[in-house]
């Protein structure tokens, strides 16, 4: 059996030793004028190629950029956009961190690919394979403020429009699965058909890839089954919201590829190894191991970048030792 | 709520002024806090900068004319991390981001959370000597102490908040022993996650206040009073300090709603904004709350901490705000 392993989004972009605060100087610098644009795309040139190694070395099957330069998951999408302003910063989620929101005020259009380039930087520096993460047109349209189009659902259909264009640049450069974060639609069950037609617009646009489906930041066992009728390949699941997750796994099964999201991206406690097998075994009797991968319950910039590394390092100890006992 | 003040003693004006809690610091403050973490600095150097601000903002805070005074946090860095180094059972994290390059450090609960002695006592002494104007005590909240540590101890988020609750229970009765009658226990995170309100929230709030004869403001921002309003009405306090100006809600429309059963400390000022807000512009803001409050039920104050202003906004923010309040108080008269 194979249980693969892979990071689901962000990774630390700093940490504690010095060496590892380049980029915040060069942020810094940068802000001030005291570096140019060109400089400060280097610095993040070289730590996203520092963290991809970092994932790699702690035995990841599958990586991601770490998303070093995105400000965050929501305006780094809206600031490629035309027709879309950025206002201040909203909390994201129920987490300490912060986003900027945006504003739309004219018809959305793309104008370019947003994260192809990063893609293909990504791609060219790692050892292992690269994931590319996207974040989801409900996401995106349920954390803008809209003050052009006439209803909700619009907004979504037009960034849906967006992030198909989104995915198509990345297979044409390579890209085999990707990732859709919609954590948006977990407090938002009821705009659960907005969320089934923006998909269908993405998967129209995927041609070989796989499309894997994250959400996160709440508990899904609510939509567990109807999840399982989106037309992507995979899910991805945050167990740390809820003890019901596992429950409805092996009430329904999965015809899709799950992403288990049991290691806690969000604590900096380290998970045992046996509570984490005693989960796996449960769920791994109803999905095909080569179908499951395991993973951080979201992005692992929740933690200091020590942790981090911790963590990965010991997820893949678990699932070496499923591998082994399952 | 007048007759618990008056009861404890506190003769209060209609439409009492006060500030959130925090002041910016001078800059030979900030310089000595960074050589203290150089190690280029001992604390017991730090100390007497930090009397000497704090001694200066109970002057401007008396002069500006403020019913009710802050101590302005001087002596704190973070407001959880400030709890958690003088608490048993935490640790403190490397770095974590909050947002563009902003990075800091997050508690770690590591063993079993326990009060091993007065926190803010001393500081609530040393500024209430300054004084004979009332000055608040300050603590951070259970529920925001929870949820903005990582927990490698418990077992829930609920047995944290309690277990924190319980220690913190013991701050506020050492602030009362010493004299404090106003205590103000800060909740920003407490619309995070509104189901842990019902949940927990209350619960942790009443293990905190309980047997302690003392007028109790808790403050909350951050939004989403939707979610947590008016079940918010049930936590054991007297005043809720209510983050307003910078607040895309009207939450005067809430309250038109379901009526505001206790105080409220309504913020006029915006903290974020660098442009002082005009006498009038803060007048018609009292007036929105009296389309809804009664004056007795009624504090005025910025929307949050100051700290983030530098010292002639801040001042200029207050001013407005007592001006604006005395122009109100005059038409009644």
């Amino acid at each position: 059996m194979e249980l693969l392993t892979t990071n689901a989004g962000s990774y630390p972009r700093i940490g504690d030793l010095p060496e590892q605060q380049r980029l915040r100087r060069a942020y810094a610098q940068w802000e001030k004028g005291e570096i140019s644009d060109e400089k400060f795309g280097e610095v993040q040139n070289e730590v996203t190629g520092e963290v991809i190694q970092e994932q790699a070395r702690a035995g990841l099957d599958i990586v991601t950029d770490g998303q070093v330069r995105w400000y965050d998951q929501v305006s780094h999408f809206a600031k490629g956009l035309e027709g879309c302003e950025i206002n201040g910063l909203l909390r994201f989620f129920d987490t300490n961190t912060y986003f900027r929101q945006p504003v739309i005020v004219r018809r959305l259009r793309w104008a370019a690919p947003i994260v192809r380039d990063e893609f293909v930087f990504a791609k060219g520096v790692s050892p292992v394979p690269v994931k590319p993460v996207l974040t989801g047109p409900y996401t995106l349209a349920k954390l803008s403020i809209n003050r052009y189009y006439e209803d909700f659902p619009s907004v979504v259909a037009d960034l849906a429009q967006v992030i198909a264009n989104e995915v198509e640049e990345l297979v044409k450069v390579g890209a085999e699965i990707i990732q859709i974060d919609e954590p948006a639609i977990l407090k938002n069950p009821r705009d659960f058909e907005l969320l089934r037609t923006a998909v269908e617009r993405l998967a129209g646009r995927k041609h070989g890839a796989r499309l894997a489906l994250y959400l996160y930041f709440g508990d899904a066992a609510p939509l567990y089954d109807e999840l399982q009728e989106l037309q992507v390949d995979a899910l991805g699941l945050d167990f740390t919201y809820g003890k019901r997750l596992v429950g409805a796994i092996e009430a329904s099964g999965s015809e899709k590829e799950l992403g288990l999201g049991l290691i806690d991206a969000r604590n900096t406690r380290i998970e045992g190894e046996g509570e984490t097998i005693s989960l796996l075994r449960r769920i791994l009797a109803h999905v095909e191991a080569d179908r499951a991968y395991l993973n951080p319950s979201c992005g692992l910039e929740y933690l200091p970048r020590d942790v981090a590394f911790a963590k990965l390092k010991n997820m893949v100890s678990i699932a070496q030792r499923a591998r082994e006992v399952i | 709520m007048r007759e618990k003040l008056r009861r404890l003693g506190l003769e209060l004006p209609l439409l009492p002024t006060t500030a959130v809690g925090s002041y910016p610091k001078p800059p030979e403050l900030l310089e000595a806090r960074q050589k203290l973490l150089a190690g280029k600095l001992t604390l017991g150097e730090l100390r007497p900068l930090e009397q000497r601000a704090t001694r200066d903002w109970i002057a401007l805070q008396e002069e500006v004319g403020l019913d009710v005074l802050v101590d302005g946090e001087m002596y704190r860095g973070d407001m959880a991390t400030h709890f958690a180094e003088n608490l048993d059972g935490f640790a403190i994290s490397g770095l974590v981001r909050s947002y563009g390059n902003r990075y800091y450090r997050k508690p770690i609960i590591v063993g079993k959370v326990r009060w091993r002695g007065p926190i803010t006592v001393e500081w609530w002494k040393f500024a209430q000597g300054l004084t004979k104007k009332p000055v608040k005590g300050m603590i951070t909240g259970p529920y925001t102490m929870m949820d903005w540590s990582f927990n490698e101890y418990y077992p829930s988020r609920r047995e944290a908040c309690l277990d924190l609750a319980r220690a913190l229970h013991e701050e506020v009765e050492a602030l009362a022993l010493a004299g404090a009658k106003i205590i103000q226990i800060d909740e920003p995170a407490l619309s995070t996650r509104p189901e842990e309100l019902p949940e927990f929230a209350v619960e942790a709030l009443d293990i905190v206040t309980k047997g302690i004869d003392a007028y109790f403001i808790t403050h909350v921002c951050y939004g989403a009073f939707e979610f947590i309003y008016p079940q918010m009405l049930e936590l054991p306090v007297d005043n809720f300090d209510l983050e307003m100006s910078n607040s895309e809600l009207d939450l005067v429309e809430l309250f038109r709603r379901h009526p505001f059963t206790k105080d409220i400390s309504f913020g006029v000022v915006d903290v974020h904004s660098h442009v002082i807000e005009g006498i009038g512009l803060v007048k018609r803001r009292i007036g929105r709350a009296l389309e809804v409050l009664s004056p007795e039920q009624l504090w005025i104050d910025p929307d949050c901490g100051l700290k983030t202003r530098t010292r002639e906004e801040a001042i200029g923010k207050l001013r407005a705000m007592v001006e604006a309040v005395k122009e109100v108080r005059a038409r009644w008269r």
